[in-house]
């Protein structure tokens, strides 16, 4: 008797549970480690932020798949960048004035995962670059600020310029010997950081300076 | 008594689905696990999985000045076969708590989590079969209570005072768990802490919630514990190790675990993982550890799935006979 009642307890509380949650999202795809610590040390002016996630399938679905994968200029790997995988984003505030975003992805290096984050001001423009994870036997030269601090200043804009030898991106040296591929999964992963930016944050403020891009940039 | 936990349940679910909710994510779990072992036959569990169908959710709060609370609701319904049918299904509580930012160095947690002890402060394994010394040291791997949590200029620490009962609600023999971790901040490549524990924690197997799960003993178990533990992400290799000493009411007791993960670079989405780890039940006495090699490998169909197969051995048992297992897992953790 004491067991039917226990049975019915747990069905009735699935059953509740089950009802009363309704988002669905899968697995993160990239969030801050330490928040707070690293936020702080970005925006050391910041009173508080406000953390949202989005996916691209709410977004759009495999058509927003298309048009970020044609910006980007090259097709989404299935298991580090699926659809349905939420990215984080925070809002940083000052008082109740909005002074930046900070936001992450996964990308596939050679040796496993770099999660590259970006922080940028309220316009998209980079202020701050760094790597939460660096899978790479040249982990410290990736990690130098010396080499970081070059992607400061830059937008999506000269991202989408990446073929032009005189533009910014082509200004930013290999900082390693013989791990190129993690060289050109960093550029890769930033300007995927960037679009998605724009797509989910700044209603596609840079839609415009898109022409188009060489389907060979990461081959 | 027992209607607490459900209470918990409910009310962070309602909180979780008020205008307040700024953003919230919901994952649906299925976890399905099976196996031969040596002594035991076909086995459908370990000591921490079973076969199990639940969700998480999670939830961030804010107003117009940023996040205020977080609030994370874990539950499995679990089915165990080698019981009979009236005693084969069990709810699973495993996080149940809600986080209050009281700054941007002090949050304050109250709920169904880790107690701040060793490397289950710092590494998720709810859903891996290699798992870490928390049952071996604690005898459950969360609990129910309060923590502080809070960051210093180079360093996280964490202080938690909970109920020394694990996955079920329960306090006799004026049982609680007090334990405390200080560590480098997360996302470091190579991570490390120290920590420590004092309580009078129940003795109960199983990891039911609803109905309660067995109590071994009605009288609980003082223990002690100070450790240290890290973790180095090199290259492919994530390498763990962690290593305790204390009491066990009269018996000292030592307990420590190596493993090493191996991402193949070429073939990302296989993972092989090798772990050693052994418990001394007794210092004074001779033969009185739980000792266990163990070889892991995971193949990650998509991000949100993914198979693992395991290979246990025990080198020696303290009160049971030495066992050969082998588990096979399908997991699902996604939309």
């Amino acid at each position: 008797m004491e067991n039917k009642s226990q049975i019915s307890t747990i069905l009735i509380a699935t059953l509740i549970l089950c009802f009363v949650c309704s988002v669905s999202f899968a697995a993160i795809g990239c969030e801050l480690n330490d928040p707070d610590r690293d936020i702080q040390k970005i925006f050391p002016q910041s009173t508080g932020y406000k953390t949202d996630y989005f996916t691209i399938q709410e977004k759009g679905g495999e058509k927003l798949k298309k048009e970020v994968e044609e910006k980007l200029g090259d097709a989404f790997d299935p298991i580090y960048e699926s659809l349905d995988v939420p990215y984080s984003y925070y809002t940083i505030l000052k008082g109740k004035d909005v002074i930046g975003y900070v936001h992450g992805v996964n990308q596939k290096g050679t040796y496993g995962t770099l999660q590259i984050i970006l922080a940028t001001d309220p316009d998209g423009k980079i202020m701050g670059f760094y790597y939460q994870k660096v899978s790479s036997p040249e982990a410290l030269k990736f990690r130098d600020k010396a080499f970081t601090d070059k992607f400061i200043g830059l937008t999506l804009e000269d991202f989408y310029k990446y073929g032009d030898p005189n533009g910014k991106i082509a200004a930013i040296k290999d900082p390693s010997q013989k791990s190129q591929e993690d060289f050109k999964a960093t550029i890769r992963g930033t300007k995927k950081n960037l679009i998605l930016l724009d797509t989910f944050l700044l209603n596609k403020k840079h839609e415009g300076s898109y022409k188009g891009v060489r389907n060979d940039e990461y081959k | 008594m027992t209607k607490i936990p459900l209470l918990t349940i409910l009310m962070l679910i309602s909180i979780s689905n008020a205008a307040l909710a700024s953003d919230s994510l919901f994952y649906k779990e299925l976890n399905l696990i099976g196996g031969h072992s040596r002594q035991n036959g076909w086995v459908g569990h370990t000591q921490e999985l079973s076969n199990s169908v639940g969700f998480e959710h999670y939830a961030k709060f804010s107003s117009d000045y940023g996040d205020f609370l977080t609030t994370d609701l874990q539950i499995r319904g679990a089915y165990d076969p080698n019981q009979p049918f009236s005693d084969a299904i069990s709810c699973e509580i495993h996080n149940a708590w809600a986080e209050y930012r009281a700054s941007n160095t002090i949050k304050i947690k109250v709920g169904h989590f880790e107690p701040a002890y060793g490397l289950g402060q710092i590494i998720d394994v709810h859903s891996t079969i290699l798992q870490l010394l928390t049952m071996e040291n604690i005898g459950y791997t969360k609990d129910w209570g309060v923590e502080l949590r809070g960051s210093a200029s180079g360093f996280d620490y964490w202080v938690a005072l909970q109920l020394g009962s694990g996955m079920s609600i329960r306090r006799l023999d004026s049982s609680y768990l007090f334990s405390a971790r200080i560590g480098t901040p997360a996302g470091r490549d190579f991570q490390y802490g120290v920590s420590a524990l004092c309580g009078n924690v129940l003795d109960t197997e199983g990891m039911s919630t609803f109905p309660k799960n067995h109590l071994l003993s009605d009288e609980a178990i003082q223990k002690e514990r100070i450790g240290f533990d890290c973790v180095y992400n090199w290259n492919s290799f994530v390498l763990k190790g962690e290593a305790d000493f204390g009491v066990n009411s009269n018996n000292s007791v030592i307990g420590y675990l190596m493993e090493a993960d191996y991402t193949p670079p070429k073939n990302q989405n296989w993972e092989f993982a090798a772990q050693f780890k052994s418990f001394v039940n007794d210092l004074g006495s001779s033969r009185t550890d739980d000792s266990k090699l163990s070889l892991g490998l995971t193949y990650r169909l998509s991000q949100t799935t993914k198979i693992s197969a395991a290979f246990t051995h025990d080198l020696n048992q303290y009160h049971q006979p030495r066992d050969t297992e082998f588990l096979v897992q399908f997991y699902y953790y996604g939309k």
